[in-house]
């Protein structure tokens, strides 16, 4: 495992540089453990104060740091992230392996569930759930609603792997050696099918946050709660942008750029990684 | 053409599977609705004026019989499945007493019109680019442009839209920034319609081109630097035949065709940005009636869009899926 | 490659030559002979039927720009507050308010040159009561029991039992019941299922030509405008010949279009957006030249009370809610301390400091409350000036001095916090405090839940979280809850605990408080989970106001005495504490004068500031060209 990371950082740029901005953004989020002030409170600081010596990112017209909402929002924003991703990769995982592994009318059935659910427009969806729930949506709720609209194209390639592994030798030895069915799927043909997860987790994530962002930016989500998103909805309920507290904008936006390159860039990394052809030709072999 | 025609029975059995999912879908969320449209509607007609109470009373009276709430839920929703395939979604609330589907009727032409539009030039950009990154894997020029579009990405629709606004729209004023079309300008085939029109849809156009852009450019750069080592395209090198005709005719076609099939999947999402950048520049489509109407609590509205939109991507998905034997004889209908 | 550096030249080319395409605002219309209004998005653009429920189309244009009705009150005040309008004199009771007699105007024509008369006054009434749908029918039904015409421009109404306010009906504050053209709606079989496109217009400007998308409404002046009602107070034809009402999308991009002079009247702003204007745009003008800007509307924005929800049931918990507020806070976090604060529960605006806030000073200051332990004076007369102080360095030379001044632009004074008299009186509820969170009587936490309605009205949700924050830092623990468009109805339904809402809407113009106050009367106050209808969404009983009320119902409009018993109304607001009220909603509207120039100010309130209001007329047919206006 370190070799393979040592590899990655070495030969792989795009790696290195993804590592870097996941990292100040991890880095962000830990700091965010330590703000001095509760992240609610407003009024806390001078406000529209632009970035310098005393406030690194400046201050917002609601009298908070906004080095502190970052930390705290990025936070928040990352574990609805990864909730969502979390969630629909179980789904995903379970859908994916059942499918291909039994096949036949049963795989067809799936996959044409798998489908229908895979063209229905998100968006419209989410925002007559959010028009019907109101202030019932707080953000597990969101988080669920969105991991269950968001599986089910990764489990069609994670299906189209366990296809190909249904009819190997190994798993017939170990349906014959008396192995259950869902141990076949855990033991044997799960750490096949990692290297896609990781991959589509990375999308996943991207594409979760994504949502929530615009959804906060529209006043659909949980004012109280910072979130990247709902800085940005702050920022537009005091015109910061024609007020010219243009920082206010400009970090949220900055920072959630860094984060989807970040990831963008790894995702791709490691999606070379797992096909040897371009790694190879990458390392100059 | 046989094997067509089951094929297209097929899919066409997957249309109307994805949209009673979608309808049923769309009719459960809403009854479960806190929103009780006679109150909303009397709230929207009441907020201003010194209304006696009493009148608010018989006032209500009348719009719970015009509404018709009554019924058992299964009742309802046959009722809802007469009302949609009818294509009537009754009286909008905010805009009562105009039905839904004449407001969406109106709306639809411009989102049909920008999305088309949008999602064509994304993705024959994206795709040209993405081939001939692909194909010169080595030219350091391609590495740039492909740095610059897949930077653009993964930025979310709302951000590449209001940065775009705040450029074109406030620092250096140049482009239209709200509506869709100049004020008091009769619509029509004229010159001066359609250049208004292309005006003030440039700014949203491009929003939805950058972020889609990207996608297309990374997925046709990946199909086309695996085509170009396999033996026929490598054969053809060696024999002479001019690079140009190496690329159009031996790998682009080839890798045209899963980029059809990602364009009927990509629909449903390119929707999803199209409601956020009809919202941020004030483009009169389907998405920014979907916003208004959840801004004006117009049950109605948001019900009849939100089901209008599950069918029509799944149209537009199907259209797709039927024309791609056609250019791909390859799939063996079956 | 060479393809692709072409294709990369020709864009930016094509990016350059943009500015030279740039189109005129609006086809086939001079700009400078064009005023453009911040208007709707309407959805039924087709629909100008305005008598029928819900005819949303209204604000288009259409209301404030083609109706007449026969009284005007200007909200602003003034010795020339009342306009008659299609009436030649105030309305005529009987002694005991069973009948109104109106004296009608004669000259004034619609649009389609037939001639108003009685017949049209008599066709409104008779056709609303007889259509239960309609817009007014219910009020009509009510009141009206027979309907006399003896010549054109004589109308009486028999009224069914005495009501002193029947006229208030046709006076128009922001909107009242418009008169239907008879000759075109008595054609029509169901009146209410009639769209009246195009309208014939009563008053100086008629549609020119209109968006079915609802995105723009276009009105012309009349040719005839001397023979409408506003017509006949002007002198010479008005300039403004075109009124352009144009949905203008999110608040940023109004100030854009403002910026690049494509937007003369912006209805509402956030605070900063309206500061940034005003440092940045010298051509801007606004309701008061100075900080904080804005014209305060005739409402009254406040905490509102669920009285029907243990808890705030209890004055004394009211009491020691409203003591736990920073009001100094409240105005900096909802608008950046450009807040017109009133102690009182009525809005500071319009004739109101003169009725009712400057003769109720003295009563103020010396107000008494017992907290239970020890006897407080709690008004502090100087919040306002404190007020000014803190924004003074922001503002430097835009802060009056003069007390008078600050009064009109920052109210006159409100409750200091008091945390230690909010300790005591929750203490006298039975209330505990266990660390620093409060235990309800039976010894569950006391949290609130402060519901606002978010987006729509983004300072007043701004204020919640101001308040929020500072109850649950006093140990009872607040959350706000954004209602969005669900808002009215849980109002109505007494669905919330606090919010942040008005009950209270005045005349403005007029000391008479009947605008609200007779939907109090407690026969209409609803069980908790009914809905209550408007006005009294907190749901207040008191038998001292149903008392006022019986009382105000039997005194003339104009009559001296109901000055003496709106005092008595403020004493037991404050008294009772039923809701907590705040401030006037205070609203943000820059005019750009790089065209059109004498739009109404503080200094010069001729006409309501809000593109909405019916009022706008007046300021329409006032406004002049301005000679520096760039040329087409």
């Amino acid at each position: 495992m370190f070799k393979v990371l040592r590899d990655l950082l070495r030969y792989n740029r795009e790696f290195l540089f993804g590592s870097l901005l996941i990292a100040i953004i991890l880095a962000v989020v830990v700091a965010s453990y330590f703000a001095p002030y509760d992240e609610m409170m407003t009024y806390a600081v001078i406000p529209d104060m632009p970035p310098g010596s005393e406030y690194w990112l400046g201050t917002n017209s609601r009298g908070q740091d906004m080095f502190w909402q970052l930390a705290a929002s990025m936070r928040n924003t990352l574990i609805f992230g990864i909730v969502v991703a979390l969630i629909s990769r179980v789904i995903a995982i379970a859908v994916g392996l059942i499918s291909g592994y039994v096949g036949g009318k049963t795989d067809q059935a799936i996959m044409a569930f798998n489908d229908t659910l895979g063209a229905l427009p998100n968006i419209p969806i989410l925002l007559l759930l959010v028009f019907v729930l109101r202030d019932q949506m707080t953000w597990p709720v969101l988080a669920l609603t969105a991991a269950l609209l968001g599986w089910t194209h990764d489990s069609r390639l994670i299906r189209s792997v366990a296809l190909s592994l249904r009819t190997r030798e190994f798993t017939r030895h170990a349906a014959f050696s008396g192995m259950r069915t869902t141990q076949i799927l855990l033991r044997e043909h799960l750490p096949y099918v990692m290297p896609i997860v990781f991959f589509t987790t990375m999308n996943n994530l991207i594409w979760a946050i994504g949502l929530e962002v615009t959804l906060s930016i529209l006043g659909f989500s949980d004012i109280n709660r910072p979130t990247i998103g709902g800085m940005i909805y702050w920022a537009n309920a005091h015109s910061a942008m024609v007020a010219g507290i243009w920082w206010w904008i400009a970090v949220p936006m900055v920072a959630v750029v860094m984060l989807f390159i970040g990831l963008f860039l790894l995702a791709m990394s490691v999606n070379e990684y797992i096909d040897p052809r371009s790694r190879l030709a990458r390392m100059g072999a | 053409m046989n094997g067509f025609l089951i094929y297209v029975a097929k899919r066409f059995g997957q249309l109307v599977f994805v949209v009673v999912t979608g309808v049923t879908l769309a009719f459960l969320i809403a009854h479960f609705s806190p929103v009780d449209p006679v109150e909303q509607t009397l709230s929207l007609v009441t907020s201003f004026g010194a209304t006696d109470p009493r009148s608010v009373e018989i006032l209500r009276q009348s719009l719970r019989e015009l509404y018709g709430t009554e019924g058992s839920l299964i009742e309802q929703y046959f009722l809802f499945w007469g009302r949609v395939l009818r294509g009537d979604f009754g009286p909008s609330l905010s805009a009562f007493p105009t039905p839904v589907m004449t407001i969406i009727g109106r709306a639809l032409p411009w989102t049909i019109g920008l999305l088309t539009l949008a999602t064509l030039i994304a993705w024959v950009v994206g795709n040209t680019l993405g081939a001939i990154a692909g194909y010169f894997r080595n030219s350091r020029a391609m590495k740039v442009v492909g740095l610059f579009v897949m930077a653009l990405q993964p930025i979310p629709t709302y951000i590449s839209g209001l940065t775009l606004l705040i450029i074109f729209g406030f620092l250096w004023p140049v482009l239209p920034i709200s509506g869709g079309a100049q004020l008091n300008l009769e619509p029509g085939m004229t010159w001066a319609y359609i250049s208004s029109v292309i005006q003030y849809g440039t700014l949203p156009a491009l929003t939805l081109v950058l972020v889609g852009i990207g996608g297309w450019f990374i997925s046709m750069r990946s199909l086309v630097s695996n085509i170009v080592t396999d033996d026929h395209v490598v054969y053809a090198e060696l024999g002479g035949v001019p690079s140009r005709t190496v690329f159009s005719q031996y790998v682009a076609r080839n890798a045209m065709l899963p980029q059809v099939t990602g364009l009927a999947l990509s629909l449903g999402n390119v929707f999803g940005g199209a409601v956020i950048v009809e919202f941020i520049f004030n483009y009169p489509g389907i998405g920014k009636l979907m916003v208004a109407g959840i801004y004006a609590g117009d049950y109605s509205l948001v019900l009849g869009v939100t089901t209008f939109s599950v069918i029509a991507v799944a149209v537009a998905v199907f259209l797709i899926d039927i024309t791609y034997p056609l250019i791909d004889p390859r799939v063996k209908l079956g | 490659m060479r393809l692709f550096t072409k294709i990369a030249l020709a864009a930016v080319a094509s990016l350059l030559a943009l500015p030279a395409l740039g189109q005129d605002f609006i086809a086939g219309i001079p700009r400078n002979e064009a005023l453009i209004i911040q208007g709707p998005t309407a959805q039924n653009a087709d629909w100008f039927n305005l008598w029928a429920p819900g005819g949303g189309a209204n604000v288009n244009g259409q209301q404030q720009l083609t109706t007449d009705t026969l009284w005007w009150i200007n909200p602003e005040g003034g010795a020339d507050a009342w306009t008659n309008a299609l009436a030649t004199e105030p309305p005529i009771y009987n002694d005991d308010f069973t009948s109104m007699t109106v004296k009608l105007r004669e000259g004034v024509y619609w649009s389609d040159g037939v001639e108003f008369t009685a017949d049209d006054l008599v066709y409104t009434v008779q056709t609303q009561i007889d259509h239960p749908g309609m817009g007014w029918s219910a009020p009509f039904s009510l009141n009206v029991d027979s309907i006399e015409s003896p010549d054109r421009n004589t109308v009486t109404f028999n009224l069914k039992a005495p009501n002193s306010r029947f006229h208030t009906l046709f006076t128009v504050r922001w909107n009242a019941a418009w008169i239907m053209p008879k000759h075109i709606f008595e054609k029509v079989e169901d009146p209410l299922a009639f769209n009246n496109n195009p309208p014939v217009s009563l008053s100086a400007y008629v549609l020119n030509s209109y968006d079915k998308g609802g995105n723009w409404a276009i009105w012309k002046l009349r040719d005839d405008w001397q023979r409408t009602t506003i017509g006949m107070l002007q002198d010479t034809p008005p300039e403004v010949k075109y009124v352009v009402y144009a949905a203008s999308g999110n608040p940023e991009a109004r100030v854009i279009a403002q910026r690049n002079h494509n937007l003369d009247v912006i209805n509402d702003i956030a605070p900063e957006g309206m500061f940034a204007i005003m440092k940045d745009a010298p051509e801007t003008a606004a309701w008061l030249p100075h900080f904080p800007f804005a014209h305060p509307d005739p409402t009254l924005p406040s905490v509102l009370f669920n009285l029907q929800k243990a808890p705030f049931d209890n004055k004394d918990v009211r009491w020691a809610l409203a003591l736990l507020i920073d009001i100094r806070a409240v105005a900096l976090g909802s608008y950046r301390g450009a807040a017109n604060l009133s102690a009182l529960g009525v809005p500071p605006t319009g004739s109101a400091p003169e009725n009712y806030f400057i003769p109720m000073q003295d009563w103020l200051t010396s107000f008494e409350l017992n907290t239970g332990t020890q006897t407080i004076k709690p008004y502090d007369p100087t919040i306002a000036s404190q007020l000014a102080n803190m924004v003074r360095n922001q503002w430097p030379d835009q802060i009056p001095t003069d007390e008078a001044a600050l009064q009109r632009s920052f109210g006159f004074g409100w409750w200091k916090q008091d945390v230690q008299a909010a300790t005591e009186l929750l203490q006298k509820a039975g209330f505990t405090k266990n660390g620093n969170q409060w235990l309800k009587p039976d010894g569950t936490p006391f949290e609130i839940r402060v519901m606002v309605e978010g987006d729509a009205i983004p300072t007043l949700a701004r204020a919640g979280t101001a308040i929020a924050q500072q109850w649950s830092q006093a140990g009872i623990k607040a959350t706000v809850d954004v209602a969005g468009p669900t808002n009215g109805q849980r109002l109505g339904t007494g669905d919330f605990e606090t919010a942040i809402y008005w009950t209270v809407e005045t005349w403005g113009g007029h000391p008479d408080l009947s605008f609200f106050l007779d939907s109090y009367r407690s026969d209409f106050i609803k069980p908790a989970g009914e809905i209550q209808p408007p006005r009294n969404l907190q749901r207040w009983q008191d038998p001292r106001l149903d008392a006022l009320i019986d009382r105000n119902r039997s005194l003339a409009f104009d009559s001296p005495e109901v000055v003496a018993l709106g005092i008595d109304y403020l004493k037991l607001v404050v008294e009772e504490m039923p809701m907590i009220p705040l401030m006037a909603y205070n609203k943000f509207a820059p005019f750009d004068t790089t065209y059109w120039t004498g739009y109404p100010s503080a200094d010069n309130p001729y006409a309501a500031s809000g593109p909405n209001w019916s009022n706008l007329r007046y300021m329409i047919v006032a406004l002049q060209a301005n000679p520096n206006a760039p040329k087409p």
